[in-house]
């Protein structure tokens, strides 16, 4: 029936523009005098043809079209009919539009649903038994941290413990990257918070610094992709090898700008060099290149 | 701030502002966006009786400050000094005179693309404004050191000039310089980059423009 009603508003659509055809080409001959008589009557006729064909479709639509049996069950909205107020009138398409809306949000949170479902990627840890439903916390987690910190030994990377609320849950590591970048590692005990990266000519002091975006675009890409990388890498259970592993993927970003992408052996593509490094093997890709 | 590259533009029979012209079509269609004119000048005073030259150099990129060289035909001091230190120059005038015919100036359109920020200017010498040549900044924002991306600057370069993109480092860069330890060879590409090192790729460029126009002077 829809589909019905669509062609049907299609074929009118078609016929009234070969209709503004015609005349478009009459006014035109009447402002040029001097236009070839013959000529113009030819192109006259093929539009009046189409104008007839379109006609005939729009006839032969409406006829397959079936009367409605009986009258529309609208609901509600059928009294809108009996609105007299004239500045009520226009509700009505209003009233379509947030159906549609409604129903679009509908699909795509049970598609998001399916998707989220597939993907755990629940960054709090329960256990089944009822005694233990918290999170886990170590017990010390500052010496934890600090020890951590100093077992790690990558070349070209100077790490730094601050702890500016003074709670020992949480820390600030501030890792500079060879002279390439910096980046700010929030924990709260092993477990990774936010990460924020910038250019090494960046401030990173102010504890408000990490939530600003770097002003380079690609340490906003590379912060992205470490965001991806804290949710990779993320295990509750394993808490101190899931950061250490971050970190030493975080390190492999002291090339980034002197080593080609693996895949098309180039350095710029789309004016940002190889943002990406495999989680894996730490090779250097473009965002466009790893797949 | 971060490192840059200046390189000469050959015309190859094209007028200045022709060569200009086509370069900024070339960006847009890259996608580069304009952002305002540059403008980068020097002038040289010189002593009354010495073999002392003073440069003294602006870029519109840091318009707070005066870059100066003093140059005594072995070395050169660079100094960064307040917009004040061009009222000191004047007060000095007896002793170092300015030499109008040879001031020289590269000014032209500013383009952002990416992180990347591309100058093209043209070089004119002397209140007559005499057209000398193209010279192409680039200046690759996030990075501090040459050594890390001058490959990358290169390949930008060859994406936007072809034929006549620079293959070989700048020779600001490579020149070994006096260092404590004589068996280290100590040059510029590993250091970490300073707004002063584009005033002197600058000055040398201009000084090549000028040995091209007139004997060398004194």
């Amino acid at each position: 029936m829809e589909n019905q009603i669509n062609s049907a508003i299609n074929a009118i659509k078609l016929l009234r523009s070969s209709v503004s055809n015609v005349f478009e080409t009459t006014l035109s001959a009447q402002n040029n005098s001097i236009q070839d008589e013959s000529s113009f009557l030819l192109e006259l006729q093929d539009q009046l043809s189409t104008v007839d064909v379109n006609f005939k479709s729009i006839e032969s639509t409406i006829n397959a079209l079936n009367v409605p049996s009986g009258p529309f069950t609208l609901g509600n909205t059928a009294v809108l009919n009996h609105e007299a107020d004239p500045d009520r009138q226009g509700v009505y398409t209003d009233l379509v539009n947030s159906y549609n809306w409604y129903e679009k949000t509908h699909l795509y949170s049970a598609l998001a649903n399916t998707m989220l479902s597939q993907n755990s990627l629940k960054r709090s840890f329960y256990t089944s038994s009822n005694k233990r439903r918290r999170p886990t916390v170590p017990v010390n987690p500052a010496q934890l941290v600090d020890h951590m910190i100093n077992s790690i030994n990558t070349n070209n990377m100077t790490i730094k413990v601050y702890r500016p609320f003074g709670t020992p849950t949480s820390a600030f590591l501030h890792v500079n990257l060879s002279r390439v970048m910096k980046a700010a590692i929030i924990l709260r005990g092993l477990v990774i918070e936010l990460v924020t990266v910038k250019g090494f000519n960046e401030p990173l002091d102010s504890v408000d610094d990490h939530w600003i975006e770097s002003r380079y675009a690609v340490f906003r890409k590379i912060q992205d992709h470490a965001h991806c990388a804290m949710l990779h890498f993320y295990s509750p259970t394993f808490a101190e090898l899931a950061t250490r592993s971050f970190i030493t993927w975080l390190a492999s970003y002291s090339n980034i700008f002197s080593e080609p992408c693996k895949r098309c052996q180039r350095f710029l593509l789309n004016n940002l060099p190889p943002t990406y490094r495999d989680f894996r093997s730490l090779e250097p890709l473009h965002e466009e290149c790893r797949h | 701030m971060g490192v840059t590259i200046l390189t000469p533009y050959p015309l190859q029979n094209k007028s200045g502002a022709e060569a200009i012209e086509e370069l900024s079509k070339r960006l847009l269609a890259l996608g580069a966006t304009q952002a305002g004119q540059f403008l980068v000048d020097g002038d040289i005073f010189e002593h009354s009786f010495k073999k002392i030259k003073i440069h003294v150099m602006h870029n519109s990129e840091y318009p707070a400050s005066v870059f100066s060289i003093l140059d005594n035909g072995q070395k050169q001091i660079p100094l960064i000094t307040d917009l004040i230190f061009d009222l000191l120059m004047l007060k000095v005038n007896p002793i170092y005179s300015s030499k109008k015919m040879i001031k020289i100036e590269s000014k032209g359109p500013r383009f952002e693309l990416g992180d990347f920020l591309v100058k093209l200017g043209s070089v004119t010498m002397s209140q007559n404004q005499n057209f000398k040549g193209i010279l192409i900044e680039v200046d690759y924002r996030p990075c501090l050191v040459p050594a890390f991306c001058w490959d990358l600057i290169k390949e930008f370069l060859q994406g936007l000039l072809g034929q006549q993109a620079p293959t070989a480092i700048p020779g600001y860069f490579t020149n070994t310089l006096p260092s404590n330890n004589p068996n280290q060879h100590y040059h510029r590409f590993n250091d970490t980059y300073q707004p002063i090192d584009t005033v002197q790729q600058y000055l040398e460029h201009f000084n090549n423009y000028r040995k091209q126009s007139q004997a060398p002077t004194i």
